[in-house]
């Protein structure tokens, strides 16, 4: 378990040393790619096909409201390389997700970075 | 006449004699490098992924996928005017999704040297008379004939070209046309029309090092040639996988709607 987790953090790392462009499936109009936007929350769905991965979270604002955030990711073929498989991520799982929000304001982002509950990171397959 | 037609059929026994190793070297995925599918021809064979520059900013690094060479390129008055009417998702003139008519999105074919772009792995398989790119990217093909043949006389517009291929020592230069004017040249909208020629040097220069350097001309569209070099990585662990464009489809479809869908 323990190596796993280190192995997992060790393409963390590489990944942020090695990047493709984030964006190279179909270009930068639709995210700000001058901001980061973070939110925490619990997983509703994780769809893991062609083009894009589409991870989908419930996240509570400070009121306490349920929020439905949309992020989206790689292609599942570049996360599989990353180590990733398409229960990699459950219903019910708590994540915190970062990433380039779109231009329109909409709940939803280009996924750079997702932190597992426990903190460890999960490759976002941007270096394959 | 008759040394001629001894060397023939001996080259032929020797193309034949290697051929079922070859396969199944490429079927343990072992070293390629050490393996060549003839006594001459340099080995290009395996699984390979574009890599851009080390320590590249990412302006750099959406340039190396978006298009070629590292100026604006010179254009004729006809391309210029095709330029500015493209409505590409990458470059100075890029648009959203939903106001691009860029001709992948409704996938039709990337063409040449286009596919090189789009950000997924490429097999290189060799066989006698043939080294054969098989793009992950919406599964496509390449099949650079290396048995001495020329381009053929009539040559009916496809678009991904004809291509030709022969060894120069340690490199093989592959030259193709015979492409339609359907295809964009790259990712930011730069056209190209049917006389499009692409001239490329690949070469393996490191164990897990394939350099690719392009020559593209094109009288109609531009006034001097484009040059650019781009790297492949090696990666003996991969497969090609599936990749099929026309799920782009229904994702851009979704991707019109705010609404996140409940599930």
């Amino acid at each position: 378990m323990k190596t796993r987790t280190l192995a997992i953090a060790a393409l963390a790392v590489r990944f942020l040393t090695i990047s493709v462009p984030l964006f190279a499936h179909h270009g930068t109009a639709s995210y700000d790619t001058s901001k980061t936007v973070t939110v925490k929350g619990t997983v509703t769905d994780l769809q893991f096909t062609n083009p894009h991965v589409l991870l989908f979270l419930d996240v509570k604002d400070d009121k306490g409201n349920v929020q439905k955030w949309q992020g989206e990711l790689t292609s599942p073929n570049h996360l599989e390389r990353a180590g990733w498989t398409r229960t990699s991520l459950k219903p019910g799982d708590q994540i915190t997700i970062s990433g380039f929000p779109t231009k329109s304001g909409a709940n939803s982002m280009f996924v750079s970075k997702v932190l597992q509950a426990d903190g460890t990171p999960l490759n976002a397959g941007l270096g394959n | 006449m008759r040394n001629r037609l001894t060397y023939s059929i001996l080259g032929l026994l020797l193309a034949l004699a290697f051929t079922p190793l070859m396969f199944g070297q490429t079927a343990e995925k072992s070293d390629a490098a050490k393996t060549p599918t003839s006594t001459a021809e340099p080995n290009l064979s395996g699984v390979w992924n574009a890599r851009p520059p080390a320590n590249a900013k990412l302006p750099d690094l959406i340039a190396y996928f978006s298009s070629f060479g590292k100026a604006e390129p010179a254009m004729t008055p006809w391309a210029e005017a095709t330029y500015k009417a493209a409505k590409p998702s990458f470059g100075p003139n890029s648009v959203t999704m939903e106001e691009t008519n860029d001709p992948v999105y409704k996938c039709f074919p990337p063409g040449v040297p286009r596919v090189y772009l789009h950000p997924f792995p490429l097999q290189i398989i060799q066989i006698p008379g043939q080294v054969v790119m098989l793009f992950e990217y919406d599964h496509m093909v390449r099949h650079i004939f290396t048995d001495g043949r020329e381009h053929p006389k009539d040559l009916d517009p496809t678009w991904m070209g004809n291509s030709i291929g022969r060894w120069e020592g340690d490199t093989l230069v592959v030259d193709t046309i015979g492409f339609n004017d359907k295809t964009w040249l790259d990712r930011v909208g730069h056209p190209h029309s049917d006389q499009l020629h692409v001239v490329e040097r690949i070469r393996r220069t490191a164990q897990d090092t394939l350099q690719v350097d392009l020559n593209i001309e094109d009288p109609k569209a531009y006034t001097k040639p484009i040059t650019s070099t781009m790297y492949f990585q090696l990666n003996p662990k991969w497969d090609i996988m599936e990749q099929v464009c026309m799920d782009n489809v229904s994702f851009l479809n979704f991707e019109k709607n705010e609404d996140v869908p409940a599930k």
